[in-house]
Formats: structure tokens, sequence, C-alpha cells
């Protein structure tokens, strides 16, 4: 019997079937590693957006939006970076327009505090305006949700101020403090008185009456939850008046242009949220529509002329959220106020009772469906949206 | 000559693939497969709960939760979070109860105390003295420490939920970013529709001091977040496993046999198939359920069983 010999052809064969076999393992351990969900997916940042030739673009006038705590302008469908991201745990949060729109109030929250600023829309000329910031930890404070009011000469916030009777209550309150030059937080009258630990009053709107629309928190005993109601109170100190009820557990109000309508988050204490609108007539709340289900929907913004909401809601299960586009009808002349049967949810409290039937009821326009504005971005959905036109 | 090239095509394609879920294989048999419980099973358990469920018939898991920083020996850790989950893979019907950390309930290993603190015992204790009390029969049971959670969410790109009502905290533990344990810093979990990371989910299921419910509150935000979660775990594969894997290191065990792949595979299926809300149902024993009282010196929970019980026997046999 005489061995095979080695013959350079044979060890060049054995050398390519050891290297197709080394190949052939590498490649099943990447074809498997190819194979991962994307569950953390990238989120682009909103400058390398496409967005030119999108509905974006013709959305009017000026957005400001936050991603990664930096503030973006949003102007013609494109962003631009405003204020970028201080570094380490500090972020801008929840800008806000002051009423004549040439400057903003931005929030800048660090590791333990908040403080307001006053930028012009450029992110340029900052004005300190709180100063929270404290060596020790549980002497810092918390400032957020600023908000001017209409005649620009009080800056609305919520705010914790310390309870010396328990340190483990902390609650935010609304309060407000003159924002002519010179005037300082130890100007501030505190508007609202909150309920202990339940996280307290919070999203000011001060409105042009006087009073002011905000969200507070309560518990509620029927479901055993911390659940939010938007209120309203008219003047600093008085005890406020619910405007929805606390099983429907809505926060984030925005008010219209006109004054006439308010959207708001509804969640009802679950975990999808709607986007719904009711008619305002300064005291008490209609019916409300809603507009958007379904979604975890955020932080609805008007436009300036009242046509839309702007909100934010994640894209599909990657998380991240998106700009939304929601068309709103045009209100009704006096049947705003009248229910529609599949659209509307009418639990608001103190809303008066019609000593007449309204006639004639008019069909409401059919709702257009939200319009998906970004995707693949990634917008903080605790900050609020400015847009002025 | 074909064949041995065949032949060694198909055994470096497994040898790479092996590779590939090495890690796994070896968590399988390091963290999972653990004992079920040091003890029998209580006597009133569940009459024909199966020690070891097939995908049709319905079982109990306990998920235990720990910090697990410094303060602790190696090992010793109280658990902060237990909740019982009843699944029911023929009605697709999922029940989530919180057992109140401060429960104050006799212990498995003899004594009494809060049932947190049995976990000092072992994983077996706890699971133990949970049949004990409740009356029930626990399958299977899951551990995870605070820094598995946290990268276990951001592995998962984060949860988004509707977080119920601004969780606001002057003294919340900041243990994961100091060498002292007991340090501490402010948190605010704002309220609303929103995306959080690991650490913030952990924030925001972590705090109980400025909650008016205290650690009931803290435990429906638990099972909300451990909700979410599920919901983003539909998308995973069996690609994903050594992934997950590393993001716990040992940060979590479990009884669960996770070698055996067929039994994971129609979990997850079964986890995908519950999607509507009205098949979960959310349970935490607030009072009347419990109670409080100040025993040796100590804020504790008493249980009222003569409403927890049947509330057991209703929904988890």
């Amino acid at each position: 019997m005489t061995r095979p010999r080695w013959t350079a052809g044979r060890a060049a064969a054995v050398l390519l079937m050891a290297i197709v076999w080394i190949v052939s393992g590498i490649a099943a351990y990447l074809y498997l590693g190819a194979h991962r969900t994307t569950l953390a997916t990238e989120a682009k940042k909103p400058t390398e957006a496409k967005l030119a030739q999108g509905p974006i673009s013709r959305l009017p006038g000026t957005l400001y939006l936050v991603q990664g705590g930096t503030l973006y302008r949003l102007q013609r469908g494109s962003f631009s970076p405003v204020l970028k991201a201080p570094g380490g745990a500090s972020v801008w949060t929840q800008p806000v327009f002051t009423p004549n729109g040439q400057s903003l109030v931005v929030v800048r929250r660090d590791y333990a505090s908040s403080d307001l600023y006053l930028f012009d829309t450029s992110g340029r000329s900052p004005t300190l305006l709180t100063h929270n910031a404290s060596r020790t930890v549980e002497a810092n404070h918390w400032a957020f949700y600023p908000r001017l009011s209409p005649d620009g000469a009080s800056l609305f916030f919520s705010y914790d101020r310390k309870d010396p009777g328990n340190v483990y209550n902390v609650v935010l309150s609304v309060y407000s403090m003159p924002m002519s030059p010179g005037s300082s937080f130890s100007q501030a009258k505190k508007w609202t008185v909150p309920a202990s630990f339940t996280g307290g009053d919070i999203q000011p709107i001060p409105l042009p009456s006087g009073g002011v629309i905000y969200t507070k928190y309560s518990f509620d005993n029927k479901t055993n939850k911390i659940l939010s109601q938007i209120y309203l109170t008219p003047r600093a100190g008085a005890p406020g008046k619910a405007l929805t009820a606390i099983e429907d557990s809505c926060l984030q109000p925005a008010l219209s242009p006109d004054g006439q309508r308010l959207a708001m988050i509804c969640t009802g204490g679950k975990q999808f949220a709607t986007l719904e609108i009711a008619h305002f007539d300064g005291s008490s709340l209609g019916p409300a529509q809603v507009l958007v289900s379904g979604q975890l929907a955020a932080q609805p913004a008007w436009s300036p002329d009242g046509s839309g909401l702007v909100y934010l809601a994640p894209q599909g299960l990657g998380g991240h959220f998106q700009l939304w586009l929601q068309p709103v009808p045009a209100p009704a002349p006096t049947a705003s106020t009248a229910p529609t049967p599949n659209s509307t949810r009418g639990s608001q409290v103190g809303r008066p009772t019609p000593t007449a039937p309204p006639t004639p009821t008019p069909t409401p326009s059919p709702l257009t469906q939200p319009i998906q504005l970004t995707s693949g971005l990634d917008f903080e959905a605790t900050s609020t949206i400015a847009w002025h036109a | 000559m074909l064949a041995l090239f065949v032949v060694g095509l198909i055994t470096s394609g497994l040898a790479g693939a092996a590779a590939y879920f090495l890690p796994v294989v070896v968590a399988a048999y390091a963290q999972t497969g653990q004992p079920r419980a040091s003890t029998p099973a209580p006597e009133h358990a569940s009459p024909g709960a199966p020690p070891a469920p097939a995908g049709g018939s319905a079982f109990t898991v306990l998920l235990m939760g720990s910090d697990d920083d410094t303060k602790f020996a190696q090992g010793v850790y109280l658990t902060q979070s237990m909740i019982l989950i009843r699944i029911n893979p023929a009605t697709r019907h999922v029940t989530m109860l919180s057992i109140p950390r401060d429960l104050y309930v006799p212990w498995s290993t003899g004594g009494h105390g809060k049932i947190d603190e049995v976990h000092q015992y072992g994983d077996a204790a706890s699971v133990a003295t949970v049949e004990r009390n409740f009356n029930i029969h626990v399958d299977e049971w899951a551990w995870v420490g605070l820094k598995g959670l946290v990268k276990l969410i951001d592995l998962m790109g984060g949860v988004d939920l509707t977080t119920g009502n601004p969780v606001l905290d002057d003294f919340y533990p900041a243990d994961l970013e100091s060498t002292n344990p007991y340090s501490y810093k402010r948190v605010a979990v704002l309220p609303g529709p929103q995306h959080l990371d690991g650490i913030h989910a952990l924030e925001y299921v972590r705090s109980r001091h400025g909650d008016i419910q205290e650690d009931f509150g803290r435990s429906q935000r638990q099972q909300q977040v451990l909700l979410a979660l599920r919901t983003k775990a539909k998308n995973v594969n069996a690609a994903d496993l050594p992934g997950i894997v590393a993001s716990f290191h040992d940060e979590f065990k479990t009884s669960f046999n996770l070698s055996d792949f067929g039994r994971l595979r129609s979990l997850i299926s079964l986890a995908s198939q519950i999607s509507d809300p009205s098949q979960i149902e959310q349970i935490v024993l607030v009072p009347p359920y419990t109670g409080s009282d100040v025993i040796n010196g100590a804020d504790v929970v008493t249980p009222n069983w003569s409403l927890i019980r049947p509330l057991i026997q209703q929904k988890f046999t």
C-alpha cells in the first residue's frame, strides 16, 4: 500500500479548504451578529435630517424643540442648533417664546437643580433669571415649565419650595415673578398650594384675564393612583377649580392663539395618551374632542393661526419621539359645546348647563389623520415645543 | 475529498455559531437553572400546579429585584421589589401582584421580619417565605440587580411609557455613581409620555420618598416599567441573547433553565401574543389588604390575610 504523495497541488487544495472552513466559521459568527434586532437604534441629529421637501417645510413661522439636551430651531423644514447641550448631566429644555416673539425663556437643567434663562431667539445675550444651585444636595431647587403672561410682564413657572415640616415632601407649586429689569426671585409670588407628596402643580398658562390654567396632581382614592387634572385659578393663593375630571388624568394644557380652545393630553391613568381639544369660555371647558388616540402623544403646541397642533409621539417600537402635525377642525360657532357621538368625551367638570338646546348642530368636519413630520430623530418628550409666527 | 470538504464546512459553521452563543451557554449553566426553593411546596399550595410548567398550563413566577451596592456583603441583598406573576398561556392572561417590601411575615427560615430581609438567607428562602405566607406554589423565580436592570433597559434601547406624576426625591440613593453607598442625590422624573434610558427608568421605579403611597406607589411604577420592557422584548430574537447575557453579567439569576431553548422560545412567543392591555391585570396590596404598624421600632406593613388569601386563591390558582 502506497501512501498518497503530497504534491504542491494537493497541499494547495488542503490549504484552500482550511481557509474556506475558517471563513465559514467566521461568516456564521458574523451572520448571527448581523441578525441581532436593532433594539437600540441610534437617532440622527436634527441637522442631519433631510426634510426640506416634506410637509414639515410648509410649517409656518419658527419652532424650537429639544433633542439630546440641545435646543434646535426649525424654520422652513431645516433644523439648526441654537443652544448646544452644556455637557455632563446638563441639558437645555422647555423653551417658550416671550409674547413679542423676540426672546426665549429656556430651562437649563443641571445635575441637582434647574434655572431659567432669557435669550434672544438666536440663543445669545443670556440672562439668568433664577439662582437655584446649592452645594448642599437638598438645598437645591427645581424651576420648570416657564411661561410668560400675555403682556410679558410676569414669568410663571413651577418651583419646589422646601417643606420645613417634612424634607421628603418635594412638590412643585406655580410661582410668578416680574420680568422687569432688575427683578429677582425674591419678588416671586406663590400662586398654588400643591397636594403633598403628589409631585404638585405644574405647567402654568397665564391668561389675559389674570388667572392661570395649570396641571394639578392629586391622589385619587377610587383608583389608588396619583392623577392629574387641568385646573384654573383666578388669582394667587385662591383655591383652584378643576376643569377636567380626575379619572381623565389630563395634563400638558395648551391654549389656542384665540384663547377659545384648550388642547391637552389625557391618559386616564393608563399607558396610552390621547390628544384632545375642548372649547374654553374663560371659566370652564366644553366636551373634549379626541384628535389623536392610540399613541404616546405629548406636548401639543398650537400653530400661530390655530389651524393645527404639533405634538411628539414615538415612531413604532423604536421608541424615539418624532414631530407630528394634527390639523384641527375649525371651531363650530355655537355647537362646539355639543358632544358628537364618536369623538367626544364629556367628562369635563364645571361645564355650564345649557339653558337652551344649541340649534342647529353642525356636523363636525371629519378628522384628518396626523402627519408624521420627522423620522429617525429623538425629541425630548418632556420638553415643550415653542412655536411663533 | 468532497465529503471531507462538506463535513468540514458544516463543522466550521457550527463552530462559528457555537462561539457566538458561548456566553449564553456559559450563563445558562452558571446563572440559570438555580434551585427552585429550599423547602417543599406548602401543603395548601395550588392543587395540580406543575413543578415545571409546560407550554399550556398556567404557572407562577416570582420576580425579585435588589439593591446590590456595597452596603451589603456580596450576595447578601434585600429584595427591594417582589412581584408575583401568574401567566396563563391558554387564556393569554397575566396577573401581576406586587408584594410590599416591608410586609411583616413569618420567615421560612424561622422568626418574623420584613419580607425583603429574608433574602439575606438566599433566593430560595425568599421563595419559600412567599409560598408559605401567600399559600401558593411558585413555579419559577428570577432575581435581578440594579445595574443589571439599567443595562438591560439600555440594551433594549430604553423604554417608552407615560410616567404618572412628577417623581421628585431629594434623598435618592446615589450608590451607582459613588463609592459611598449612603450618598444621595436629587431626582426629578417629569410626568407624561416619554422615553427613559436605563438610569432614568431606575430612578422612576426606585424613588419612594416623595410618593404619597410610598412603596405602594413605587410598586405601581415597577409594574409599569416591567410592562414597557415586555413591549420592547417582543422584538428580541435568539441572536440578541449573547448581548443580553453580557449586559446582565452577575446581575441576574433564575430558576428557569435557559439552556432549554425550546421552552425559552415558547415563552417569548407567548409574550408576543399578549398585546392587549386588558389581558394584563395589575394588583398592588394597598389598604385594606394591608395596614401599617411599628414593630420593634421599625415601620412595617401588616398583612390582612383574610383579604389577601382569597384574592390569591382567585388570581393565582
